[in-house]
């Protein structure tokens, strides 16, 4: 409220107002607390301030208006001289910067002329009023602001004292003092605190009926004549600040102690403020700064709907949060589970595939049996040769060292040939992960046409290979394009075993735009259109004893490897086209 | 003839190749071998071997097969026993190497006695063939040796004809008649009118043949 920048505006304005002034006439300061707003306070105090210019020639009094905070600022940098303020407030500031009042205001507003302060708490009178202090407890009380001395403070100090805090909202009206009257009219508050004698003064001017209010806590107040609640205080100084000399301070005192009454106040010697200080002790008030703990209480009461409403709010907004937690929590744990559940399904598939490719291995290996039997048969049988040939040559005595090394030699080499056969099954069989690599189709074209080079030619196919030249390598899985092979390989010779001509099978590779391509080429039995249609279909197969599953994989590994496999019949055969992406320029740069 | 008989090899194993070798020669047989059909034949002497034995010859081999050249040797006439060796249970294969003239078939896989039992008897029946082959070029070439007056007596002496009845029939004095028939006799190396029927329908059946 009492901003900064406020203060920051007015002192430059003082500062340029010093600054311009003639030097014969001396300007001094008058900082005023105003507590209903410049104007108010301006007019208030105008009176005061001519009264001392024309008392005082060679000076020029200026009246400064300021908020609390203002204030103290001003007083503190030195930037008023002189300052009229709430008692509170002057001993705040007696305390910490010395100021020294010269003068007590006193009020001939109505029956009091004491220049003291004090509170009277009314209430509608109505059968149950509050009589006590502790009565008030919970109720609503109307104030003009928490920070009026009269208005507030004073009665705070006996509710405290009375160990009867105020536990109702604090309703605060604002100025004149007469707001709390109406607010208790409207039934907007319970009680209300008043200036001490403004009930008598109100109800003297015919604003207030006679027995229209009751007195709260009412105490015997002495000479004064007037219904009061509370203890009395002296009532706004007129004080100077430390800096001020000394000389022009009595002068100001005398000036403001003849100054006729004006507005309904003049000034009086000075009043002791101790009564203040022993207040503000109690209040735990410093300088105006700290509100007390029960303010807080109090500022909750009165705007408990905003409270209530924010307090709402928090809670929604906790218990949105929680819900998000827990939605959150429980999509994680779904999400979690769904991600748990698909990699098991992953791996279940993969194990599948594995099993299926691993049966597939076994199939196309139980199709290539007979060759395979043959192929292990050759070393077989050229081991038996050569061990009846020893025998034979030891059975006659004195054999040629010579020739039975050689007959040893032999049976070794065959062995290793059966060996390297066993391996070679194994390896295909083997279980493994697919690994890519750079390959030169060409190259991995041998080992299949080897594997079945000697089956064909027994069967009287011929088996050639047209390789391509300068063909680019392909990112694949080694043996997985030694199956697809094996298998195209397998189905052509058995097909163009009962050809008519025998048959020629040829194997060819050729670069198809960004496509490696290889051909395999039979003249065999071809395929019947139904047959066409189904060879890529899971356990379609035409041989007797055939699982059906060989293209179908074998399409597989085409696919998964970005490339195609697919029939073509021809009017004496078939030729099956597989292809495979040419590993592209930067791919091989890396 | 009594020239040592040579066993020939026709397969494309080369280990199975070298180890046949080995057991021929730990029976003392002596052998020579091709991966191929095809070299095989381009190695072939034209005029027929001259040495007694026997081709083994696996059935099942790139290019031209072992059924294949079989025929062809049979085609040709070629005067060489052939020892077919098929797969285990390949009955089909068996059948089809008798039919086209194989001197027997050997089943893998096979007791090493039983192969070298049929390769030396196939190299007997190949002695036999070089031995009768011999006796046939040597009565073509006494044939070749008669003069034409000797060649009218002999078709005559082979019908039965008498002395007399071939002199008239060839307006000549029996004496005459029985100076060529001694001159063919002796040039035949005939001892009787019989053993010269015999010689000269061998003869005959051979030029027929071929």
């Amino acid at each position: 409220m009492f901003g900064f920048p406020r203060f920051v505006i007015l002192w430059l304005a003082l500062a340029c107002a010093a600054l311009s002034a003639p030097q014969a006439v001396a300007q001094i300061r008058v900082g005023v607390l105003a507590v209903q707003g410049e104007s108010d306070a301006t007019r208030e105090f105008a009176p005061t301030i001519a009264h001392l210019n024309h008392a005082l020639p060679g000076l020029d009094f200026v009246l400064v208006p300021l908020a609390l905070d203002a204030l103290s600022q001003a007083a503190a940098t030195g930037a008023v001289d002189f300052l009229i303020t709430n008692p509170g407030h002057y001993v705040a500031l007696g305390s910490r910067l010395g100021v020294t009042r010269i003068a007590t205001i006193e009020r001939l507003d109505g029956a009091d002329t004491s220049g003291r302060v004090g509170s009277t708490v009314i209430t509608p009178a109505r059968p149950g009023h509050p009589q006590g202090w502790p009565d008030l407890a919970g109720l609503r009380i109307a104030v003009t602001a928490r920070d009026a001395f009269g208005g507030w403070q004073v009665a705070l100090r006996e509710m405290l004292d009375a160990a009867a805090p105020p536990r109702g909202p604090l309703v605060e009206t604002g100025f004149p003092m007469t707001n709390v009257i109406e607010a208790l009219r409207a039934g907007h508050a319970d009680a209300g605190v008043l200036r001490a004698c403004l009930l008598e003064s109100l109800i003297a001017s015919g604003l207030v009926a006679e027995g229209e209010f009751a007195v709260v806590a009412e105490r015997d107040a002495g000479d004064l004549p007037c219904r009061l609640s509370s203890r009395l205080y002296p009532d706004w100084p007129f004080a100077r600040l430390p800096a001020v000399d000394a000389d022009l301070a009595r002068q100001v005192a005398v000036a403001l102690l003849t100054m006729p009454a004006a507005e309904g106040r003049r000034w009086a010697v000075p009043h002791d403020y101790g009564a203040v200080q022993e207040l503000f002790r109690e209040l735990r008030l410093g300088a105006f700064a700290d509100m007390p703990h029960r303010r807080l209480v109090d500022y909750l009461r009165a705007h408990w709907h905003w409270f209530a409403g924010f307090a709402l709010a928090v809670l929604w907004w906790a218990i949105h949060s929680a819900r998000v937690e827990v939605l959150v929590r429980r999509r994680t744990a779904e999400l979690t589970r769904e991600m748990a559940e698909r990699s098991r399904a992953e791996a279940e598939a993969r194990q599948h595939r594995e099993e299926r490719d691993q049966y597939a291995r076994l199939g196309i290996l139980g199709e290539m049996a007979s060759s395979i039997a043959h192929e292990l048969n050759q070393p077989l049988g050229a081991i038996t040769n050569y061990a009846e040939g020893l025998t034979r040559a030891l059975d006659r005595g004195q054999p040629d060292p010579v020739f039975l090394r050689d007959g040893v030699r032999g049976i070794a080499g065959q062995a290793d040939r059966a060996g390297a056969i066993i391996r070679r099954i194994r390896s295909f069989l083997r279980r493994r992960e697919p690994q890519r690599e750079a390959l030169d189709l060409n190259e991995v074209a041998r080992g299949p046409l080897s594997l079945f080079g000697a089956a064909a030619g027994r069967r009287g196919i011929a088996l050639r290979f047209d390789p391509a030249p300068a063909l680019p390598p392909v990112m694949g899985d080694r043996v997985e394009i030694e199956q697809v092979l094996l298998n195209l390989l397998q189905n052509a010779l058995d097909a163009s075993e009962d050809a008519p001509q025998g048959g020629e099978v040829r194997l060819s590779t050729a670069i198809d735009g960004d496509m490696v391509t290889m051909t395999l080429r039979d003249h065999g039995s071809g395929l019947s259109p139904q047959d066409a249609t189904h060879i890529f279909d899971a356990f379609h197969t035409t041989k007797e004893r055939g699982l059906g599953l060989g293209l179908p994989i074998c399409r597989t590994i085409a696919e998964s490897h970005g490339g195609q496999l697919w029939a073509e019949p021809q009017p004496d055969g078939l030729a099956m086209h597989f292809s495979l992406p040419a590993a592209t320029a930067p791919k091989e740069a890396e | 003839m009594t020239a040592e008989p040579l066993i020939l090899i026709v397969d494309d194993d080369e280990g199975l190749r070298r180890s046949l070798q080995f057991l021929f020669a730990s029976a003392g047989l002596e052998s020579q071998s091709w991966d191929s059909a095809e070299a095989f034949l381009a190695d072939l002497p034209a005029h027929g071997p001259t040495r007694p034995g026997a081709l083994v010859l696996d059935c099942r081999m790139p290019g031209m097969g072992g059924l294949a050249l079989l025929r062809l040797l049979g085609e040709r006439g070629y005067p060489l026993p052939v020892v077919i060796i098929t797969g285990h249970g390949d009955v089909r294969m068996a059948v089809e190497a008798l039919k086209t003239g194989a001197y027997d078939f050997i089943e893998k896989p096979f007791r090493e006695q039983h192969l070298l039992d049929t390769v030396e008897a196939a190299a007997g029946v190949s002695r036999d063939w070089l031995d009768r082959d011999a006796r046939r070029r040597g009565v073509a070439e006494r044939l070749a040796r008669l003069n034409r007056r000797e060649r009218e007596v002999l078709e005559r002496v082979l019908e039965g004809k008498a002395n007399k009845v071939i002199a008239h029939e060839l307006d000549l004095s029996i004496k005459t008649i029985e100076v060529y028939r001694a001159a063919l006799m002796d040039k035949m190396q005939a001892g009787s009118v019989a053993e010269l029927a015999l010689l000269v329908a061998l003869h005959r059946e051979d030029a027929a043949r071929g």
